[in-house]
């Protein structure tokens, strides 16, 4: 009985998704509106069950499930991004026939990553990351007659399954030396996964199968394809959700099966991240699409949070799931504001191309305010500026890297945010500082109501960070508890 | 034991043999249809592995890990030749080298 109360979140949603399906197959084309609201109250239901579970702590179905602070921590990561991203899909399916497959895909999609944060089995985390992962490449491709979204499907989907092979032969050695996949004990056996040749080839393994989804250079060429040419909600999707189940896989992998591992670990990440932050950041200074931009940035990004897979002591692991929830809501709204401007151009002309080219957002503070300043956080809050979610973030991840003695560490990622500043404030310029072309237009319902309540988010966790800090200490204590 | 004529190092020898060609395949191929191919070699190699060790473990685990992916890696080539069937449908062609909108 525990056990269902525990697993309600998920059952809400995979509930949800069937449901959504089957009354699609009834509705005509005009009253498909509906499953969008029907989809986002499924959400809804779940982030409230999470939030009535927060504090709890069991391991379920023969300990391959396990609820703890970590897993609700990601749940409600997920939770968040997926009804931002479902409540501003509603104007996007909008007069679509497949309206009910776009939402049991997200549905799915957002019980898969759900189930990563609660997978205490090798067998269940991989069942899950698949099933994230496959609903999202079909997500990607999901405007059929848009080439720009093929081609960044059968990207994500060539790279993406290569990454799930390289996961599964790394997972088929790490079951062969310790002789189980549960997570635990495998932690028991780790020592001698480390001492095995064939334990570092599976090492090395899941580093390349996980970052492929976390997108850290060099396994990341497929990210700005990808987010670049699928619809901009898939992309907020894919960048505030998907690539956070990659950290949550590899913080359960890295950190509580292979313990033993620390110390070699340290300086292979050190490296990745450098070199993940410092290319991102100077490829997205080039970029004129902004949707690209937003991209090479995430690439960035990911280089600031896996810094907490080097520190490894609890204020730089607490940083780093900080960092996790702020990005959520900065990323997420960031790629929506484009999915808003890109519906704004298509609406005045359906033939338009490069939507998210930089010139669109030319004067959009007069033709959009509300998108516009939305923007404006939300890259500030990328960047770093302080009293955003952003900075804060980056303040608690970067002084624990200086008090763990990794003070280069540091100075190259502060190095980096600075660089950074200026492709962020280019969009602003380009916002705030260029005439506007053409009439004010303002944003539909949902849009406006998913930038306003993500434009909330970043500033509550920037003026009031201390209750989420300890939060995401909580989170962080499973981590180095065991 | 119930494989005790074949020692465990040939199992592993055999699916590397095949992990490797389905990522040299990966690496070297254009054509989305051998890509997708390649893809399951290197799922199947895995198989070959957790079959053995389970084998050896006298451990049921790895059989029933096997059953999951061969699962997963249908529903992998399913949504795969979706999308690629998408693509022919606009091109008439699944080669990778055609796809070049997106680039940097």
């Amino acid at each position: 009985m525990n056990g269902i109360t525990l697993f309600a979140p998920e059952l809400t949603v995979v509930a949800t998704a069937l449901v959504v399906l089957l009354i699609g197959l009834f509705l005509n084309t005009e009253s498909k509106k509906v499953l969008g609201y029907l989809a986002s109250a499924g959400l809804f239901a779940s982030l409230v069950l999470t939030l009535m579970n927060l504090d709890a702590n069991a391991v379920m179905y023969s300990g391959t499930l396990t609820v703890d602070a970590l897993s609700q921590f990601f749940k409600i990561v997920f939770l968040i991004v997926a009804l931002l991203v479902s409540v501003a899909s509603i104007k996007y399916t909008e007069n679509n026939e497949h309206v009910e497959e776009y939402f049991t895909l997200v549905l799915l999609a957002v019980v898969g990553m759900m189930m990563v944060a609660s997978s205490n089995d090798l067998l269940v985390l991989f069942i899950s990351f698949e099933l994230a992962s496959i609903s999202t490449y079909a997500l990607a491709g999901f405007e059929r007659r848009n080439l720009k979204s093929l081609e960044s499907a059968m990207k994500y989907f060539i790279i993406g399954a290569l990454s799930s092979a390289l996961m599964l032969f790394g997972i088929s050695f790490v079951y062969g030396l310790a002789g189980t996949t549960n997570i635990p004990e495998i932690a028991q056996n780790s020592a001698m996964l480390v001492s095995s040749p064939l334990g570092i080839v599976s090492i090395v393994l899941l580093v390349a199968g996980f970052g492929f989804k976390i997108a850290l250079v060099p396994f990341h060429m497929w990210a700005p394809d990808t987010y670049e040419g699928s619809p901009s909600v898939v992309s907020s999707l894919l960048a505030a959700g998907s690539k956070k189940m990659g950290f949550v896989a590899a913080f359960k992998v890295f950190m509580i099966a292979l313990v033993a591992l620390k110390t070699e670990l340290t300086m292979a990440f050190a490296i990745l991240s450098v070199i993940t932050m410092t290319l991102g950041n100077v490829i997205a200074l080039s970029q004129n699409s902004v949707k690209r931009m937003l991209a090479y940035s995430s690439v960035a990004q990911a280089g600031y949070i896996s810094m907490a897979f080097v520190v490894m002591s609890p204020m730089a692991i607490t940083g780093g799931l900080f960092y996790i929830l702020s990005h959520g809501f900065m990323k997420a709204g960031a790629f929506l504001v484009t999915a808003v401007v890109g519906y704004m151009i298509l609406s005045e002309n359906r033939e338009a191309e490069n939507v998210d080219h930089l010139e669109n957002f030319k004067g959009l503070a007069k033709r959009m305010p509300i998108s516009a300043f939305s923007m404006m956080i939300f890259v500030f809050a990328l960047a770093g500026i302080p009293l955003t979610a952003g900075y804060m973030s980056k303040f608690v991840l970067f002084s624990s890297t200086i008090e763990a003695g990794l003070v280069w560490l540091a100075v190259i990622a502060i190095l980096n945010s600075a660089i950074s500043l200026y492709y962020y404030a280019r969009v602003v310029k380009y916002m705030y500082f260029y005439p506007a072309e053409g009439e004010r237009v303002s944003e539909p319902l949902p849009y406006a109501l998913t930038l306003i309540a993500a434009v909330v988010g970043v500033l509550i966790l920037g003026f009031w960070p201390e209750p989420f800090i300890q939060w995401a200490m909580e989170a962080a204590n499973v981590l180095i508890a065991t | 034991m119930i494989l005790p004529a074949i020692p465990l190092p040939f199992y592993l020898i055999l699916s590397t043999v095949v992990f490797s060609i389905g990522l040299l395949g990966i690496m070297t191929k254009q054509n989305g249809v051998r890509l997708l191919m390649c893809v399951e070699l290197m799922l199947n190699s895995a198989n070959i592995n957790l079959v053995a060790f389970s084998s050896y473990n006298n451990d049921i685990t790895g059989q029933v890990f096997v059953l999951f992916t061969i699962a997963l890696a249908a529903a992998e080539a399913a949504i795969g030749f979706g999308i690629f069937m998408a693509v022919y449908r606009m091109k008439y062609r699944i080669e990778l080298n055609d796809f070049n909108i997106l680039r940097w």
